[in-house]
């Protein structure tokens, strides 16, 4: 059983009389690449800052590396907020050292550490430049390498893919991975659903400050109905015909005398017997497509379905 | 403690990397070296003013004032050297240069006068008024004043006095005076006085002799001994004012640039908020330090450079290290600065994070200002009289306690008022610091804001 890193039990922060993390639970363990999803407000930022000791909860416990986030904890995790900047008027490399000897790394090593690191990033031409030299991809470069040249065994990432180029965007993702396969934890918020699909073991589902789903991605898949698309030129009634697979629906729209479908597979239908029960039909098939759900639908599907349940439970 | 000292190096080579900051450590002795130049520069650069005086009464008048306007510059002069003389000694050569300067500065008080030919009034009119200008060995200028002398029908002295200039009356003053002078003399002769009496009356003076009730002998007489730590405890108490008012201006303009740059995010990543805020105030107070220890270091050398290089002159340098450096100055100056310094850099520093732009700063900043310049009005008023009463109770005011009480230290105040200023002053820092401390963990987290500062003192109005 991998080591816990990181556990939220029952965690509760009120600011102003309004609830924006309510009763959440999680644990992050070791190795893992963690992907923690929500919309904007959902109280992502507000359970990364309590998981750090930033801000404290009202209720509920927050345990890091085993203990109460303090100041020894802190240097083992790399953390790079969602609102980040750094100082505009420092050398590069002094900006690295500086947070590198936050973190408790002696000044020699984290200047030899930083320029290995501006190398790796190909930055290393700009170490002795100010900051405000700097184009903004290059910036936020060096605050990820801020981030991470204390080698940190836990790195948290607050929305790190936003305000990044496609290309800068690709370059973080191979650095998480590069992160990841250094045997380093990764937890990282985002509401780029194609990013944690892409990176993550497993994902955690905030709402309206509400935990709403917790577990692989393929799990998160799971939760979202197969989906069939059909059309068809001859006069069947696919709603009474495939009935038993799923839900089917009449879509607008096709070519004239094309009809076109959609179907919701039941759990423990299979696309091949819908596919079977067409034919033995003898219904003229022109389009049969399942379709794959990615992270974006299971994630959407999950949301609306919450937003559901608390409209329900306020109503109650 | 390792990350208060890396917050606090970094703010420290920050500042000092700025000109701000070499601009502020040469500024006390460059506008101190710079300031009597400038002062006699001005004086000097005065346009000369001409004027018409026009004698109805016969010409006695005419002679005494031009007799009288020539005698007073040298009576000024004589007055600012014998002044000069109560503060240093100087060796001859430099005694000098200062009568030479002084003479310069009070040759004829920049007062010329003229004679355009008419002096009835309606033709001197455009050229008071500037329509017209007089003709000088300098070339056309204007005419300052018109002056009409008569005698009065109480055997009086009346002055006509025109001028379109109504804020200048240097002239009139002089004018003024030696007629004075003149009605003095003329009276004390047809009296029956003789002249030579009334010369040796003139030169008249008191043998004055400053003594403190508090010793006895011959070592009650007041010395500049006695003089110095009054003017080192108000020049300490004006000094640590403006230390203190310029760091806490960069604290808070490096917050806010902090803050808008994100850079709290980042800190935050690695360190606590107390951590930033107390590193941020040491790094800032050892900037101060630097130039405190600089400034005191020239206040403590200087006489003794001038002694060197000038050993003629009776500097009294003993007696200015000993009021510089006296303990019982400099070690409650020392703590007055930590805890003056501690609360405006603590208030200074919660102002920054709750501000994004200098903008929204300003409006938090105008009552703290205005809070700020009071003891610099109230010390001017403790120079003269310390134990007036609103000397006294601002000194119970907590932010002003540090300058007011440096100011009145030297005239020894009761000690119920120095244990009880102080204490009242430590309690309130610690709220202060306390309070700011909780502002600036809000604000560096985007919980609060300059309107939630100002939602405070809008209590009862509804929006």
């Amino acid at each position: 059983m991998p080591e816990t890193i990181l556990e939220l039990a029952n965690v509760t922060k009120t600011f102003k009389g309004k609830t924006a993390v309510n009763d959440v639970s999680f644990s992050v363990k070791r190795g893992q690449i963690t992907g923690f999803l929500g919309p904007n407000g959902a109280g992502k930022t507000t359970s990364l800052r309590m998981s750090l000791g930033i801000l404290t909860p009202d209720r509920g416990k927050v345990t890091l590396f085993g203990s109460k986030p303090g100041a020894k904890a802190l240097d083992r995790v790399g953390f790079l907020p969602e609102e980040r900047g750094i100082y505009r008027r420092m050398k590069v490399i002094d900006v690295i050292v500086f947070f590198a000897r936050l973190k408790g790394v002696e000044a020699g090593e984290a200047k030899k550490r930083g320029l290995k690191m501006l190398d790796e990033f190909e930055l290393l031409h700009a170490a002795e430049q100010p900051v405000k030299t700097l184009s903004k991809g290059m910036a936020q470069k060096v605050q990820i390498i801020s981030t991470l040249v204390h080698q940190p065994e836990f790195i948290i990432l607050d929305e790190p893919f936003s305000g990044l180029d496609p290309v800068n965007q690709k370059s973080l993702e191979r650095i998480v991975r590069a992160q990841a396969d250094a045997g380093r934890t990764i937890l990282f918020s985002t509401h780029v659903m194609e990013h944690a699909e892409r990176l993550c073991d497993k994902i955690l589902l905030i709402a309206n400050g509400t935990k709403i789903f917790d577990g692989s991605v393929k799990q998160a898949l799971g939760e979202v109905p197969r989906r069939i698309f059909l059309e068809t030129v001859s006069e069947h009634d696919l709603v009474a015909l495939l009935d038993a697979y799923g839900d089917v629906r009449r879509d607008e729209g096709g070519e004239a005398g094309v009809r076109c479908w959609s179907l919701d597979l039941a759990p423990e239908a299979d696309a091949q017997d819908v596919l079977k029960a067409c034919v033995d039909a003898g219904v003229k098939l022109t389009r049969f497509e399942p379709v794959r759900a990615h992270l974006h639908d299971a994630f959407v599907h999950l949301v609306e379905n919450a937003g559901q349940t608390i409209e329900e439970t306020a109503d109650a | 403690m390792r990350n208060i000292y890396l917050i606090a190096r970094r703010e420290f080579l920050s500042y000092v990397a700025t000109w701000g900051f070499w601009l502020s450590l040469a500024s006390v002795p460059l506008f101190m070296a710079v300031g009597f130049g400038f002062l006699a520069f001005l004086e000097n650069s005065q346009p000369t003013r001409h004027y018409v005086l026009v004698d109805e009464s016969g010409g006695d008048l005419e002679r005494a004032i031009l007799n009288g306007i020539s005698a007073q510059p040298a009576a000024l002069r004589e007055e600012v050297l014998e002044q000069a003389s109560e503060l240093i000694t100087l060796p001859p050569q430099a005694q000098q240069m200062l009568e030479s300067s002084l003479g310069s500065m009070f040759a004829d008080d920049g007062y010329e006068r003229v004679n355009p030919g008419s002096t009835d009034l309606e033709s001197l009119r455009p050229y008071l008024t500037g329509e017209a200008n007089i003709e000088t060995p300098a070339g056309p200028q204007p005419l300052f004043a018109a002056i009409y002398l008569r005698g009065s029908v109480d055997d009086g002295i009346e002055i006509e006095y025109w001028s379109a200039n109504v804020t200048d009356d240097g002239l009139k003053g002089l004018i003024e005076r030696a007629l004075a002078a003149h009605m003095r003399s003329t009276r004390l002769l047809e009296e029956g006085v003789s002249s030579e009496v009334l010369a040796a009356a003139d030169a008249l003076r008191p043998v004055v002799r400053e003594l403190n009730p508090e010793r006895e002998g011959g070592s009650a007489e007041i010395t500049l001994a006695d003089r110095l730590p009054v003017i080192v405890g108000l020049a300490v108490g004006f000094v640590l004012w403006i230390i203190i008012f310029s760091v806490v201006n960069m604290l808070l303009t490096a917050m806010i640039e902090e803050k808008g740059n994100k850079v709290l995010e980042m800190m935050l990543a690695s360190t606590r908020h107390h951590e930033i805020l107390v590193g941020k105030l040491l790094g800032v107070a050892a900037v101060s330090a630097t130039l405190l220890l600089f400034w005191t270091f020239l206040g403590s050398s200087g006489p003794l450079l001038i002694s060197q290089f000038i050993p003629s002159a009776d500097v009294p340098v003993n007696d200015i290290t000993s009021a510089v450096l006296d303990p019982a100055l400099l070690l409650p100056a020392l703590g007055y600065f930590i805890i003056g310094y501690l609360m405006y850099g603590a208030i200074f520093l919660a102002i920054g994070s709750l501000c994004e732009t200098l903008q929204d700063a300003q409006t938090l900043m105008s009552p703290l200002m205005l809070v700020m310049m009071a003891p610099m009005l109230i010390m001017m008023v403790a120079a003269d009289a310390p134990d007036s009463a609103v000397v006294s109770i601002a000194s119970w005011v907590p932010v002003w306690t540090p300058f007011i009480m440096l100011a009145r230290l030297p005239h020894d105040p009761p000690m119920i008022e120095l244990i009880g200023t102080t204490a009242v002053m430590l309690v309130t820092a610690v709220v202060v610091i306390w309070g700011s401390g909780v502002l600036f963990r809000m604000g560096s987290l985007n919980q609060a804001n300059q309107e939630t500062i100002k939602g405070w003192f809008s209590f009862g109005k509804k929006s």
